[in-house]
């Protein structure tokens, strides 16, 4: 009778515990979705399967698929809204949306999604960008190509969408100039800029270190400003700061690229991911192919840190756009 | 002749049963990738480049360049026989293509003459990317935003030519293919444009659903009203011999495609214009030239026009990728993603540092060339078979390829909406005899064109004098003046009676 007793009091409070354990302990029970909102080959698209490459072969998501899907309808908006609008709570478990600082400008200026619609999983690496002239430039330094645009010349710069955008504005200010004194073009990927650079058909290129990685190596193109608070190294070294340049404060726009969740994400699954793209982010194939290889920062953030991170982010951008 | 040994190297890395293997693949893929509308090279190259993680990144280039290449010959395939571009750069193919099958009965003929203009097209980019290489890539470089803006509007003037016996019809369409290309985000900007505060047109109207539409569903349409009258075409001609051109066929496509080969070539290496644009431009200016029946009923020469000249963008833009690792199209910039990812750094040093990469590569588009013309003849009395498939069965298999297509371009059913409005447009369009030419090539270029446009005037800080200061678009803005003055001259020439007005075809 007792012993009957005992089994039932067992019974019972290992029924009770359960949930709680499975509350502290989520893992992945099903395939999981990735969505990237870019195209296959882009730089999202790359750094979603490299990861989620990472993630298989060392076993961290338990033997699950990750099934990465591109969705690019609307600029990508589409693929945001879908994502932060998931709410089973099941599937809201198992669906990650690659997000970086390039999607986060145009969804908050055109739409009404705003980073609490989702939950912020982790931040991964940031990136930075130069200011690049060919060899037969007009200027050959970027003190010169101050000097003509204070002398009424008229100078431009070729970049990227986004985060380029802000980065110029930033320098703009910093030098106390107007917009139309030193001209920028937004191209739609860095490459289109580069191209016009070497064309020598503009002044001055902006590009992250990857992009421009190989025409430095060939010396089609000479790095003359780190927008960055330290220099950076290698072949890169020889370009100098804002403040080395003259009496300026450095000009810095970091570029991050993160991973959230749907809004209806878990807290315990909020974690689980959050110490995974940890694992990840510490491993040696990251660290090689990804971080060195592209010349990224490695800048990795927990989903407590990112949820904040991004939340200035945003709030210091909607500031600059004024909204 | 240094770049002959180097090709000749590039031969001996070809010549290796796994990269035979490749190339072969690689070549019947892209033939098949091709000939389904909507999935072309693009999603092609994306799909599968995962594949090719695991080969060696040589065999792997081979393969997917095989791809590419042998893509442009696929297209044509179902823009003859069912008036469906199967990728973009065949949407001008239709335009001749199909009548030649079906009003001529001679669909066997047309396939070969695209299959010939293709090979002759591609063989003569190849043969310059092989000597011009690298050079050819610095030229492409001379193209910047205020180059390619008068290009561009040299080739808007030959919207005069498609637009036909109405010109007012003409224009009108000219004018919605603008707008509806102005649609979506803003390129310099990143500020929505007519959006009308939906989320999907915020990324503008996808190329490809609305070309299905356009040409494609609206045939379905048309077949649909027509399938209880419209008298079933006979083929008896399924062999290979049956579908032999004639000498004078021959005669009458190899002007053309040399034409559209050098042409092709010279776009496919400027900065973002890409095989659609050569191929629109290229038939344009066969309208210049003289054709021994008039174009867009059936003529030889309008295949071999489009057909040459988006083989030959397809192989000269390989000399910015391989040069200066710089994508000419979106095909290349997935390529340039495959470099990457297979370890090589694409970028002026390719060519030194890799030099069996390269030159293989190119080798191997050659071997591509000789395949996919071989295989894409073979095919051909298969093919045919497609024309004697009753209406009753072609309206829902047409349907059913007109809907995956335009689904898999984003994965939605986004793509499948915007196609079925598209293609009712269409209909509504060809029911009060307007031509889709206009539309469409007003739809391709003037996105191109906008975005150049303005990037040359913050260049030029809003200054016009800026056209005429390059020397490259100063030759383009007094061909685009010679082009609209010529026939006031000629009209007044022939008032005086210098000249005799030409007959009229």
């Amino acid at each position: 009778m007792r012993k009957g007793f005992l089994l039932i009091a067992m019974l019972c409070s290992a029924a009770l515990a359960a949930p709680l354990f499975a509350q502290a302990g989520f893992v992945p029970a099903q395939n999981i979705e990735w969505i990237v909102t870019s195209s296959p080959g882009g730089g999202s698209d790359i750094y979603t399967r490299m990861i989620s490459d990472i993630m298989t072969k060392q076993n961290l998501v338990s033997g699950k698929t990750i099934l990465v899907n591109n969705r690019t309808d609307g600029g990508g908006e589409v693929g945001r809204l879908t994502v932060s609008r998931v709410s089973m709570p099941r599937q809201a478990d198992h669906t990650l949306l690659t997000f970086n600082s390039g999607d986060l400008m145009p969804m908050v200026a055109n739409t009404a999604n705003r980073v609490e619609n989702f939950t912020p999983i982790a931040v991964m690496a940031v990136d930075k960008q130069l200011l690049y002239v060919i060899p037969s430039a007009k200027y050959k330094t970027f003190a010169e190509v101050i000097a003509a645009v204070k002398a009424g010349q008229n100078v431009v710069i070729a970049g990227s969408k986004g985060d380029d955008v802000a980065t110029y504005k930033l320098l703009v200010k910093e030098l106390g100039i107007t917009e139309n004194q030193l001209a920028f073009i937004t191209n739609n990927a860095t490459s289109d800029a580069i191209t016009s650079g070497l064309g020598g058909h503009v002044d001055l290129v902006m590009s992250k270190p990857a992009a421009a990685d190989q025409y430095v190596a060939a010396g089609r193109l000479i790095p003359v400003l780190a927008l960055s608070k330290t220099r950076f190294t290698g072949n890169l070294a020889s370009a100098p700061r804002l403040s080395e340049v003259g009496a300026y404060k450095d000009v810095e726009y970091p570029v991050w690229r993160g991973v959230v969740g749907p809004k209806a994400m878990s807290a315990a699954a909020a974690k689980f991911w959050s110490d995974v793209f940890k694992a990840v982010s510490e491993s040696d194939a990251w660290k090689a192919n990804y971080i060195d290889k592209f010349k990224l920062q490695p800048f990795y953030l927990n989903y407590e840190e990112a949820k904040a991170y991004m939340a200035d982010y945003q709030a210091d951008y909607l500031k600059s756009i004024g909204k | 002749m240094e770049n002959l040994d180097f090709l000749l190297q590039g031969f001996l890395v070809v010549f290796t049963l796994e990269n035979l293997g490749a190339t072969l693949l690689g070549c019947v893929l892209g033939l098949i990738i091709g000939a389904m509308p909507g999935i072309g090279s693009l999603a092609g190259c994306a799909l599968l480049l995962p594949l090719t993680y695991k080969f060696n990144p040589t065999t792997a280039i081979i393969m997917l360049g095989g791809l590419y290449y042998s893509n442009m010959f696929g297209g044509a395939f179902s823009a003859i026989l069912l008036n469906i571009p199967g990728d973009t750069p065949a949407i001008m193919t239709t335009l001749d293509g199909y009548p030649m099958a079906t009003a001529k009965k001679r669909p066997g003929q047309a396939l070969l003459t695209s299959n010939i203009s293709s090979f002759i097209g591609g063989l003569l980019g190849m043969i310059i990317l092989t000597f011009t290489g690298p050079a050819l890539a610095n030229v492409g470089l001379k193209f910047g935003p205020v180059e390619m803006t008068t290009l561009l509007l040299f080739a808007m003037t030959s919207i005069g030519w498609l637009v036909g016996e109405n010109p007012v019809k003409g224009l009108i369409l000219t004018l919605l293919g603008m707008l509806v290309a102005s649609m979506g985000m803003d390129t310099l900007t990143g500020s929505p444009r007519y959006d009308f505060g939906n989320i999907y047109l915020l990324g503008g109207v996808p190329f490809t659903p609305f070309v299905i539409g356009i040409v494609g569903f609206s045939q379905v349409i048309m077949l649909m009203e027509q399938r209880n009258i419209a008298p079933k075409l006979v083929t008896d001609k399924l062999t290979l011999r049956g579908s032999m051109l004639t000498r004078r066929d021959f005669k009458r496509l190899f002007l053309p495609s040399i034409r559209g080969g050098l042409l092709g070539t010279f776009i496919g290496v400027l900065p973002g214009a890409g095989a659609t644009a050569a191929s629109i431009m290229s038939y344009s200016a066969q309208k210049s030239f003289k054709s021994e029946e008039p174009l867009g009923t059936g003529a030889v020469e309008g295949i071999a026009a489009c057909e040459s000249a988006n083989n030959g963008a397809a192989a000269g833009a390989f000399a910015p990728l391989l040069a200066l690792g710089i994508p000419g199209s979106g095909t290349g910039a997935v390529l340039l993603g495959g470099l990457m990812l297979w370890g090589l750094n694409p970028g002026p040093l390719l060519f030194k540092n890799s030099p069996d990469f390269a030159w293989g590569l190119i080798a191997s588009l050659f071997i591509a060339n000789i395949v996919a013309l071989a295989v894409s003849w073979g095919v051909i009395p298969f093919l045919v078979k497609i024309l004697s498939v009753p209406t009753k069965v072609l309206i829902p298999a047409i349907t059913v390829v007109c809907i995956v297509g335009s689904y898999s371009t984003s994965n939605s059913m986004y793509g499948v909406t915007i196609m079925f409005v598209s293609g009712i447009l269409g209909y509504v369009m060809q029911k009060f005899k307007y031509s889709y030419a206009p539309l469409l090539l007003a739809f391709v270029l003037s996105p191109m064109l906008e975005s150049n446009m303005r990037k040359a005037f913050i260049i030029s800080r809003g200054k016009v004098e800026i056209f005429v200061e390059k020397p490259i678009s100063l030759a383009f803005v007094i061909a685009i003046v010679g082009i609209m003055v010529f026939p006031i001259i000629r009209y007044f020439l022939i008032k005086k009676g210098f000249i005799k007005p030409k007959a009229k075809i």
